[in-house]
């Protein structure tokens, strides 16, 4: 029996901050194709976020909350390092409390790890039904470029093995050990990169190829036959790198390439862009999804579209829905003035 | 800060996250927050749980700068400037005071529409204290 | 039932004094009082103290008032500390009354102290925080001003009561409390002024709103039986009534009206023979010019969605024809939590005997007079009629 999303949801915090007002304060911005980003407003948080997007998705196929048999929860930006960071998720969502929820945290590939986490719940009963929650909303330091491109947002996905919008039909992963990329260790508010370019790109090259390669074998696919790409998004430029090795065009990106407008999405990148590639797709296309978290490792997942049925809660949607604020309120917000 | 300590915030998740009311079994009324005795009745302690919808309309409100804002929230109004708060009508019909928030203070006027919505409340001893604040309810 | 008589009044001065706690402030007022005994009196005959007191100064949390009474030299009476929020005193007095009436003493003291200004502002803010409905109010986000902001609000939508008439209460009280030399802010302010004042919780600016301070006062409730051996111009307690309500604004039936008030002064009416009309002087509670609004409603003196036009026409000024908060009211005194209420008494002793301090707020002639204290939000309050 096919499994697959059979509804899902975007969130976008509306506070945005353009490209400018870096430029502004700090002479440039190091964020490459990205105009401007989205911003978690001041009582808001991964888990709201998350509690939303679910809430959405749901909503959006419809299916009552107490049919869900499993929750996974992506997001490298949890208020706590340690604490069951589900448990506030699945009470306000009403998932009963009998559901199979797990935290996925240690990178930014997180998203694509919980969702494969909730397929290989939908595959041990057929019974089973899974919500994935992807929210993130990384932070660096103020002085610090890497934090330039950092935005927020969120997306959830519904799985069935009814009612599909979306089949997967194949996923393939791949981990390695690559020390001293983006990481944080324990007890530092704030992400480091020692900024080893070549060797960061190694990493990631060596990851989503891998598992992207693995993908089109087992299904023995061409590139050309997928037409949306969704490929990790820590700028806007990542995937055209990634893609131009693998055999994936520019074109192939565009649906997916969200981040122009809300930046580094973190765990929750591949899920939104997975999300907008949803929207836009007609019945009968093929999606890849490639997803990359330092440290190190990639999935990839194939997907086929087999409804026009679309999520209620469009990403363009999200997108339009927007409030521009300057640096400093940026900061205020962030907390960032100390 | 409020010392709300950690149970008795705890006890009140019901309603926090998930806007869970007590229907009285007597005379029908929705108490919320809930009572001992209903409030409509003063008859009866035998209540049936009912998850509200969270949507109601501003009954009144106010835009509280930093001179009005709790300890607890200074920081809120410090990075966002005045916040509104509102008593809301709620759906099912009884009235609850909450924050409202992705609104333009402006905008607020008795009567707007509004549903709920779970946020970040505020923190104490380390520990988020996460509950409902109302947002605008676009005709949704 | 006894009938039951004030013989003595007293007050310290309200303000910020870093050099005197609330066993200095009660000595202060304790002392006044006594020197306002006109005859004298044996501090042995004191049988009981209520003490009205909200946050013991921030340290004794059991047991304060015997820790006050032991220290203004009445160590072994019935003491007992009353506490609801802001109506602490008018409890207070409500209690010594009944003690009195009761037959139980013949002589109790009713009292109230309280220090607000040696703890940190977190701490005030704490305090007065937690006298709302905590749990949701304190927890959306609002102080008090802000609760007195959401009637107001309220109020406005409903009666077209408008700002101008919030700062008549704000430009009046301070204009009486230039004349007390008790109070602690002693300076008049222009409706200009008042109108302009940075918002606090809107629509309330800075002038609509109190201060909390340190303060204490104290009053000697007597058998009226007796009463006559102390002074010979007694002022009996005509009347008394006490209600609460909902603790949170938004578990009552109006946001516009203080249902404890209207019961509360609806008891005291009947228990006095008296009406709305018969009162000659008020002390009301306004913690904020919207809170004075409602009470002349509450309290009978207009027609609720009216107070604005009452104010607006002149009937609250000294020499109008219902004198409301001659002292000043909280809002130029000062608002030392669990003195105000007995602090209203104090001023009411007064302005009944024509021994007011400064004269030009005295109210001529009066011979009934009003008190009205209200705890937090309207959560309790306690009304008491005075006749000469």
């Amino acid at each position: 029996m096919a499994i697959g999303i059979s509804g899902y949801a975007a969130y976008i915090p509306k506070l945005r901050i353009k490209k400018e007002e870096y430029a502004k304060a700090w002479g440039s911005f190091a964020a490459a194709g990205v105009a401007e980003k989205s911003v978690m407003g001041f009582d808001e948080d991964v888990l709201t976020s998350a509690a939303k997007v679910s809430k959405r998705a749901l909503e959006s196929v419809p299916m009552p909350p107490e049919k869900v048999s499993g929750f996974a929860l992506a997001s490298t930006a949890a208020p706590y390092v340690e604490k069951l960071l589900s448990g506030t998720v699945i009470v306000s969502v009403g998932i009963p409390g009998t559901a199979f929820c797990t935290d996925h945290t240690s990178s930014t590939r997180a998203g694509t790890e919980a969702m494969i986490s909730a397929l290989e719940h939908m595959m041990a009963n057929s019974s089973n039904r899974a919500v994935v929650a992807c929210a993130d909303a990384p932070t660096a330091s103020m002085w610090d470029s890497l934090e330039h491109p950092m935005g927020a947002g969120a997306a959830a996905f519904v799985l069935s093995n009814e009612d599909l919008i979306a089949e997967v039909e194949a996923y393939a992963c791949s981990a390695s050990e690559y020390l001293g990329e983006r990481f944080k260790p324990k007890g530092d508010e704030m992400l480091h990169d020692l900024n080893v370019k070549k060797y960061e790109e190694g990493s990631l090259l060596t990851n989503t190829l891998k598992s992207g390669n693995a993908i089109l074998k087992m299904l023995n696919r061409k590139p050309e036959e997928y037409q949306h790409v969704v490929i990790q998004q820590p700028d806007a430029r990542v995937p055209s790198t990634v893609a131009a090795r693998m055999g994936f065009t520019d074109v192939q990106l565009v649906a997916g390439l969200v981040s122009k407008s809300v930046g580094d999405l973190g765990a929750a990148s591949t899920a939104v862009g997975l999300a907008a590639a949803l929207d836009a797709a007609k019945m009968g296309d093929k999606i890849m999804v490639i997803s990359y978290g330092s440290g190190a490792a990639s999935d990839a997942l194939s997907l086929k579209v087999v409804s026009d049925r679309k999520s209620a809660f469009k990403v363009q949607a999200e997108l339009d829905r927007k409030e521009y604020i300057d640096y400093i309120k940026y900061l205020k917000i962030k907390g960032a003035i100390v | 800060m409020a010392h709300v300590s950690v149970p008795m915030y705890w006890r009140t998740i019901p309603q926090r996250y998930k806007m869970i009311g007590q229907k009285c079994k007597k005379c029908g009324h929705v108490n919320f927050p809930p009572k001992g005795v209903c409030k409509y009745c003063s008859a009866s302690s035998d209540f049936e749980e009912l998850k509200l919808s969270g949507l109601g309309k501003v009954h009144t409100f106010v835009l509280i700068s930093a001179g009005g804002a709790p300890p607890e929230f200074a920081d809120q109004e410090k990075a966002g400037g005045q916040y509104p708060v509102a008593i809301v009508e709620l759906a099912e019909g009884p009235k609850v005071i909450g924050q409202i928030a992705d609104a333009d203070p402006k905008e607020v006027k008795i009567g707007m529409p509004v549903r709920t919505e779970l946020r970040r409340i505020y923190s104490e001893e380390g520990v988020i204290r996460y509950g409902f604040k109302f947002v605008p309810a676009e005709g949704k | 039932m006894k009938k039951v008589a004030l013989v003595g009044a007293g007050q310290s001065k309200y303000g910020d004094f870093p050099d005197k706690g609330i066993k200095e402030l009660f000595l202060e007022a304790y002392k006044d009082m006594v020197a306002s005994v006109d005859r004298g009196y044996d501090p042995k005959m004191i049988e009981s103290a209520y003490i009205g007191n909200l946050g013991s100064g921030g340290f004794q949390l059991g047991n304060m008032s015997a820790l006050v009474s032991e220290y203004v030299g009445l160590p072994h009476i019935n003491t007992m500390r009353i506490e609801n929020a802001c109506a602490s005193g008018g409890y207070a007095l409500v209690a010594a009354v009944m003690d009195v009436m009761s037959g139980t003493h013949k002589a109790a003291l009713a009292g109230g102290v309280e220090k607000m200004t040696d703890v940190s502002g977190m701490k005030q803010k704490y305090w007065l925080g937690v006298s709302g409905d905590t749990e949701y109010e304190r927890l959306a986000g609002t102080t008090f001003a802000g609760l007195y902001a959401l009637i107001a609000q309220r109020h406005m939508h409903e009666f077209g009561t408008k700002r101008e008439h919030l700062s008549m209460v704000a430009v009046k009280n301070h204009k009486n409390g230039a004349q007390n030399p008790k109070a602690q802010f002693q300076r008049e302010i222009t409706m200009e002024q008042a109108l302009k004042g940075p918002i606090v919780a809107a629509p309330l600016n800075l002038f609509d709103c109190c201060s909390t301070t340190d303060g204490a006062s104290a009053v000697l409730v007597v058998d009226a039986d007796i009463a006559k051996q102390f002074t010979d111009t007694p002022v009996y307690v005509a009347g008394f009534g006490t209600a609460s309500d909902y603790l949170a604004i938004h578990d009552r039936v109006s946001t516009v009206t203080l249902e404890g008030t209207k019961k509360a002064s609806a008891q005291a009416y009947a228990m006095a023979g008296m009406a709305a009309k018969d009162i000659q002087a008020a002390e009301v509670h306004d913690c904020f010019t919207i809170a004075e609004l409602l009470a002349y409603e509450d309290l009978g003196f207009c027609e609720k969605g009216k107070a604005g036009q009452f104010i607006e026409e002149g009937h609250t000024q000294i020499g109008g024809d219902k004198p409301v908060n001659a002292s000043g009211g909280l809002k130029s005194k000062g608002h030392p939590i669990g003195s105000t209420g007995t602090g209203q008494a104090y001023e009411m002793f007064n302005q009944l005997r024509g021994t007011v301090q400064k004269p030009t707020r005295q109210v001529k002639g009066a011979e009934i007079g009003l008190i009205h204290n209200v705890g937090g939000s309207g959560g309790t309050v306690a009304v008491t009629i005075l006749r000469r």
